[in-house]
Parts: structure tokens; sequence; C-alpha cells
């Protein structure tokens, strides 16, 4: 019998419809995948399923029962967990708080049972093989996988039946997914189910035994995942087909040296990082997370301090903020990796982010033209698709892909030609990140240089010209041609250095 | 079936512990341990009998009516809010006492108790407000600051009455030789030490730090609103009680004095305007640099109009040494 049975599920913001007659059915004991382009309602689906938000119409039924939870605590007492695209984490209380965080053990004085409290955590990461996690560290101190990593543990920690990931991967390095994939196929043979929602169909490929297709806030589909081809679930999800994921490679670059960067370090995260990026070219930075690559990014766009020279079209600039790496006609963009975090202003509209930090290009004789705003950001809206409702929606309220899209907008908008693209398509739906590489490809023939990181290999092997690995803070090869591939990115990555 | 494997290059050793940032975390409260140092040793170097008990009681009796203001103060401003009302809640004490209080010990703590309880629902009311009307704390407290205060005026216009002098010798009580200012002093610290390791604690610190994760995790936001400014009425309270002792007379204006300095001894302490955190520890600190820069500027023999001067000037100083901590900090994460 299924566990999970939602019929005519609907939900509005307003004039905006995110769910509308949704039906969805799940059994214990499965991983049951939920797919869609960005802005379909997954998430909104599982805030309804977790008690964050109150669906308008339908019924959804668990084991058998009327479920209709008034907030989190009610979803969690009928034993329904989720791990959230935009992570529910406290950034002031500890690793192990936030994981019990309203469920601490207690001591007789009603005061958290601190000892108890090391104890269980440590048994729930050893029992689940969790990645090294100092469980008295402040979470604030963490990177966005690190904290993505202990989202998962605080969902466990509740021993829910049903589990919800939304996206839960789409922030960890391959080796932290490949893990958390193996650790939803145990879960489910532990009899829970799992719901799981990811943009990457090799992952959905790989552990789910069905899924459920949501097109516009409507479900499209329901598969046995082992009767349906890649390409008829794409299709369904788009409402089109799609040829190919990956645009031509045709090579753009030119001798020009957009940026030359000699003996770079910061810290203990980045010791001498030597490398030349040509106009026209889009260079790969790859290698396993945590050997500097967010580092170099971050110092690259003046938002962490480092040493060393950076020749910006054969000019040595010195670059100790992000405003120096923005101005002039010619500089340096960046898409950062957190969103919600260093990219969005939520509270603003969609418009407001597009162009607050170009606001200069609408002025004239110190007046602002509405008109010629409103144009830039019509093309800019309908060459990203960005689905909001209005122009002045909140970016807080777009689904996560859309407000990636917004990011990569803004970055557009600005006049920089050297573009730091790290993981510019987490999150974003298959039509979506087709047109980002094309978009890429297109920019680098206008003359463009693209530095690009992705935590999904195949990205790197398949739309980078070059590929640099990193691992130690410096760069340990440098990939061309036919040695692009994800074997001698990882052996690069991991092998001691020899000359490539 | 097949179990999920650690990642291979992650190991479970523990890292390093990260000295330098924990001691950036505690840089404003380290701070303020430095500023109260050199103030009371400026102060020993121009007064004889300052390293002493008696001095200790003294100093304690002076400040402790700000520090049970500043208590409720930190417990809001760790939630992220800001209670201005505490001002008109003081002033309602005293003249409640001033006006009620007799020599009849059993009618005395009766309205002892009356008040504390009107503390609390006040706050409480507070609390709900801000809840249900969805209103910045700083527009619903400033309001209900004066609605206390004009009540406070109705049943005392002036200055006057007077509390029995059994209630004013409470503030002299001693035990083993320290005074009861300073026995309260031990029971806010541990009162804190309790509080902040509840989840009730808990819930209200990390609501401070981050109210839409807080939400999500299953926290009640009305709830937390409401013993939050419920706890911070109830220090009020407390604090009047307390004022009563010092003034032996109810003042209808006397806790305007409170409400900024309330602030003050918090953020001096460490304690971070944006909520999630701080210490009580920090701000009782804080309260004792504020109230010994006026014994400093009495024995400086100077116009005692420079007690503002050198308070805001302190204020300052510490704002100043927590926000290159902060950043010093942020530097290092990234
Ligand atoms: N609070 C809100 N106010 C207004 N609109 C909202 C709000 N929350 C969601 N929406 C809208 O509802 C629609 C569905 O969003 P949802 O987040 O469920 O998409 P999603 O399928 O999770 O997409 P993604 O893959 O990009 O995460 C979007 O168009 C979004 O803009
Ligand atoms: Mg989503």
């Amino acid at each position: 019998m299924d566990l999970v049975t939602v019929k005519g599920l609907s939900k509005r913001y307003g004039g905006i419809v995110a769910l509308s007659e949704a039906t969805f059915s799940a059994r214990a004991g499965e991983v049951h995948a939920l797919l869609g382009e960005n802005g379909a309602g997954k998430s909104t689906f599982i805030q309804i399923l977790s008690g964050a938000v109150q669906h308008d119409g339908g019924s959804i039924m668990v084991d058998g029962q009327e479920y209709r939870p008034a907030n989190p605590d009610a979803a969690q007492a009928r034993g329904i967990a989720a791990v959230f695209q935009e992570l529910s984490l406290i950034p002031d209380l500890s690793v192990e708080q936030n994981i019990w965080f309203r469920h601490e053990p207690r001591t007789l004085l009603r005061t958290v049972n601190r000892g108890e409290m090391r104890r269980k955590t440590l048994a729930l990461l050893e029992k689940y093989n969790f990645p090294a996690l100092r469980p008295d560290q402040e979470l604030r101190r963490l990177t966005l996988a690190e904290r993505q990593i202990v989202e998962i543990a605080k969902g466990l920690a509740k021993d829910p039946r049903i589990l919800i990931l939304d996206e839960a991967t789409s922030a960890l390095p391959a080796r932290e997914a490949e893990w958390l994939l193996k650790l939803t196929r145990q879960l489910a043979a532990e009899g829970r189910l799992v719901i799981f929602i990811s943009h990457r169909m090799a992952e959905v490929r790989a552990i789910a035994d069905r899924l459920t297709i949501f097109r516009n806030g409507s479900t499209v589909a329901a598969h046995e995942a082992d009767a349906v081809s890649d390409n008829e679930i794409v299709t369904q999800m788009i409402g089109r087909r799609l040829d190919r994921l990956y645009p031509e490679r045709v090579p753009t670059a030119t001798d020009r040296i957009a940026l030359g960067v000699k003996g770079f370090s910061s810290g203990s995260r980045l010791s001498g990082v030597d490398f030349a990026l040509r106009e026209g070219e889009v260079l790969g930075v790859g290698g396993l997370q945590g050997h500097g690559q967010r580092e170099l990014f971050q110092s690259l766009f003046g938002a962490t301090r480092a040493s060393g020279t950076i020749e910006l079209w054969g000019n040595q600039v010195s670059i100790s903020n992000p405003r120096q790496a923005l101005t002039g006609k010619d500089g340096i963009a960046l898409v950062p990796e957190d969103r919600r975090g260093q990219g969005l202003l939520l509270t603003k509209s969609v418009r407001e982010n597009l162009t607050l930090s170009v606001i200069k290009r609408f002025t004239e004789n110190g007046l602002l033209s509405r008109q010629k705003e409103a144009a830039l950001v019509k093309e800019m809206v309908d060459f990203l698709r960005i689905k909001a409702g209005t122009p002045e929606q909140l970016a807080g309220t777009l689904s996560g892909g859309n407000q990636q899209k917004v990011i990569f907008g803004k970055m557009l908008l600005t006049q920089a030609r050297v573009l730091l693209l790290y993981d510019p398509t987490r999150g974003v739906d298959v039509g979506t990140k087709r047109e980002i590489f094309q978009l890429m490809r297109d920019l680098a023939a206008k003359g463009y240089a693209i530095l690009f990181h992705s935590s999904d290999m195949p990205e790197l092997v398949h739309v980078a010209d070059r590929v640099l690995v990193m691992r130690n803070g410096r760069i340990a090869a440098t990939l061309e041609g036919d040695h692009i591939s994800e074997e001698e990115i990882l052996r690069a990555a991991m092998l001691e250095t020899k000359a490539a | 079936m097949e179990m999920a494997q650690r990642p291979a290059e992650t190991k479970l050793t523990k890292p390093a512990i990260d000295w330098r940032g924990r001691l950036l975390d505690r840089a404003p409260f380290l701070v303020a341990c430095l500023m109260l140092a050199l103030i009371i040793g400026i102060y020993g170097g121009l007064q004889s009998g300052v390293f002493s008990l008696d001095e200790l009681n003294l100093d304690t009796a002076a400040a402790m009516t700000l520090m049970l203001a500043a208590t409720g103060q930190t417990i809001v401003l760790v939630r992220g809010g800001i209670d201005l009302s505490i001002g008109g809640m003081i002033s309602l004490g005293t003249v409640i006492a001033a006006t009620r209080f007799t020599d009849n010990p059993s009618t005395t703590a009766l309205w002892a108790l009356v008040i504390l309880a009107l503390g609390f629902l006040i706050g409480a009311l507070n609390g709900l407000l801000i809840s249900l009307l969805k209103l910045q704390p700083f527009l619903v407290t400033l309001a209900t600051w004066s609605i206390l205060n004009g009540v406070a005026m109705i049943i005392l216009p002036t200055d006057g009455g007077s509390v029995p002098g059994w209630w004013v010798g409470f503030a002299s009580a001693q035990l083993i030789g320290l005074t009861s200012p300073v026995w309260m002093l031990l029971a806010l610290l541990l009162f804190w030490w309790w509080f902040r390791a509840t989840r009730v604690g808990i819930a209200i610190q990390a609501t401070g730090s981050n109210e839409k994760s807080a939400f999500l995790s299953g926290v009640s936001i009305a709830r937390v609103n409401l013993v939050t400014y419920g706890l911070s009425g109830l220090f009020a309270a407390g604090a009047a009680l307390f004022l009563v002792t010092q003034t032996g007379t109810g003042s209808p204006t006397i806790g305007k004095d409170y409400i900024l300095p309330s602030v003050a001894a918090a953020v001096i302490g460490g304690v971070s305007l944006f909520g999630g955190r701080g210490h009580l520890a920090g701000t009782l600190i804080g309260a004792f640099v504020l109230t010994l820069i006026g014994n400093l500027v009495f024995v400086l023999h100077v116009s005692s109009y420079w007690q503002p001067v050198a308070s805001g000037v302190i204020l300052l100083l510490s704002v100043l040494a927590s926000s290159v901590a902060e950043k010093a900090a942020r530097n290092r994460v990234q």
C-alpha cells in the first residue's frame, strides 16, 4: 500500500500558481525521485509535506489517514523530516546543537545534556558513515557543503519514516554526493521512503525506484524508473525535446591573455597559483573539493585577501575588494557559491537585483531612465527565461534555480569581460543548463574570458577548453585536448603531481 | 544491502581547535574585561580602599538596578529585538511600590508579587503584539513605554511616597561578608548559566540568529516572543523593586534613565544587536563599567557631565572592537 497519496494539491502565492492539482503517490522502502524544471513546484510540494507552508486545496493521505500539518513540528510528529533546499540551520549554534535542535537530550535540570548529545551525535555520524564533522564547531564557520551535510544529519536525527531531500547533492562535491546516494539507498533498504529531488539525471538514474514529473505545478507523469528513458523524462519535464546537453566545443581562444595570475597565495588555502586565462577561452578549474578552488575564485574577485600578481588585459592591477574587480569596462565578475548569502538581495525585487550594481547604465544626465531599465530587465528575464510573475517579484520567493538565473543575469549586465563562474549550474534544470553552456560558448566567441568551476565533473569535461586541476592550494596539472576526462582529473587531483 | 561508505578522502580525526577563531569570537567580551580592569586600576590609584569587600558591596548595589534591567534587555537582544518599554515598567514599579507598600510584610510581599506579575504580563503583551501585528519591536515597545509612563504619572504625578525601612534595609543585608546585591549578582549568573542551556533559551538564541531557519526547525516564533519579552518585563519589575531600596521613594520618570544604558551595558559586554550572540557575563561587566565611570568622574573632581561623555566614548570603543574582530573572523572563514 502507498505510504503517501496526494490528490489535487494546489497552492497559490497571490497571482502566482505554484501548484495546481498535483498528484503523487509513493511507498515505504523506495527512493522516489521528484523531477521538474526550475519553478515547477517541487520545493513548494515538499514544503507543504513538511509543514512549512499550508496548501489551499487538495488532500494528502499518510498511512491512509488525512494529513494536514500546521507547522514543521506536526510533520515531524508524523515521522516526516525534510532537508531543505535553503537549509534550516542556525548560524550561531554548533554543529551538534543544530543536529539536535529542539530535541536536545536533557538533564534533570532541564538543561542540555552535553555529554549525551555528543555521544548521540557521534553514534549518528558513525552509523551512517558521515564525512568528517567537528560536533563542537560553530555552524557559521562551515562551508556550504559542510552545512548541507549537517542539514542531512539533522533530518536523520529525527529517525523519520519519510525523508525528503531537496537538491541535497547540489551543494556537495563529487565524493560526498556519491556518499549521499549510497546513504539514500541504505535508508530505503531500512524501510523508509526517501523523496529525492535533483536536477542531475545520472543521480536519479543511479538510485530512484520510481519517479514523478512535475511541470508548471501539475503532475505530468509517474513512472517505474526502469520503464522510461532519459529522453522521455526530459521531454516530459520541459515539454519539448532536447537533443544534446553540451554545445559543440569550437575553440575561440586567442593569444591575448585576459587574466594572468602569478604566485597567488592566501593563508594556508592557496599557495602559489600560476595560470593564464586567454581571451575567448573557457578555462575549467577542477579537483577534489576544499583544495583551494573557492579561495581562488573569492580572492580573484577581491572578496578574500591574497598575495601575488594579477594582470588584467596586460596591465598589472591590485584587487582588494569586489568594487575594484568590477571597475571599468573589462573587469572581473563573479557568480558566487552561496547565492542566498552573497549573491542575492532576497528582499529586493528581481528587477532591483539585476540592475542595482549597474544603475549607472540607465542614468542620463543624472536621471534614471525607467524605460531603459525596464527594457534591459525584460531582455535579461526573457533571455534566461527567469520564471517570475513580474520583474517586481521578490528574489527570495523565486524557486532555487530561478534565483541562480538572476545572479547570472546580474553578472551579465555588468560590463565585466572576465567571468568567474563558480558552479553556475548548481540547482539549474537541464533545459537551462544547456542554455547556460551555450551562453558560455557564445560569450567566449565574443571575446569574454571565462574561469569555470563545477561540482559536476562531466560539465568540466564537456565544456572547458582546458582544465586546471587543483590540489593542496596549487595547480597540480593542466589538462588539454584529449587529456580532459574524468579519470585524468581524478588522477591529477589525488596522486602526487607528475609532469602532465 | 549496500552500506554508505565514508568518502575516502575524509578522515574522522579531529582537526586542530581553531584557537585564534575562538579568541576573535570572544574579543568584545575580553575588551570589556580589559576596560573594567583599567577603570578599576585608575580608580584604585586615585582612591584608597578600592580593593576591598566594602567597595565590592557598594558598587554592586549601585549597579544592581541597571544589571537587572540589562539582564532582561540581554535576553531581548539575543532574540534579535529591543525593549524600550522597560523604562515605563521601572517607573510604574516604583510608584506602585511607593504608594502600596506598608509596614505589614504580607501586604508588601503581595504587592511585590503583583508588580512582578504585572512586569511579566506587560512584557508578554509586547511579545504578543510583535508577533500578531508583525510590527517592529522598537515601535511596539516605544508605544508601551509611553503608555506605562502615563499610567505611572496618573498614579503618582511627582516623585514621592515611600517604602518601609525594612525593605530599604534589604540592600545592605549581609551573609558571610557579602551584601544581598552581590548574592543577586551571583544568582543572575547562575540563572543565565541555566537558562541559556534550556530548550527555551536555545530557541530564543536560535530565533535571534536566523528566524526563518528556527521556524523551519519547528520553533513557534510567537511563543519565543512571548517568553522573551515577558522575561524582559519581569526583570524590569525586579529592577524597580530593587531601585526603591536605593531611593526609598517612587518616581514616575526615573525609568527612562535605564533604557539606553541597559542596551549600552549589553553592547559593551559583547552582545550583538543583530541577535544570536552574547552572554550575560559580558552585560554585567558592561554595567559595572558604566557604573564605575560615574565613580571615576566623581573622584577626578570634574563636572559630572563628563560621565555621559565617557560612557559614549567607551560604547564607541567597544563597538569598534567587536566590528574589527568580526571582520577579522569573516576574513578567516572565506
Ligand atoms: N513565497 C512565495 N511567493 C511567491 N511565489 C512563490 C513563493 N514561493 C514559491 N513561489 C513560486 O512558486 C513557483 C514554484 O516554486 P518552487 O520553489 O516550488 O519550484 P521548484 O520546482 O522547487 O524549482 P527549483 O528546481 O528551481 O528549485 C515558482 O514560480 C516560485 O516563484
Ligand atoms: Mg526548489
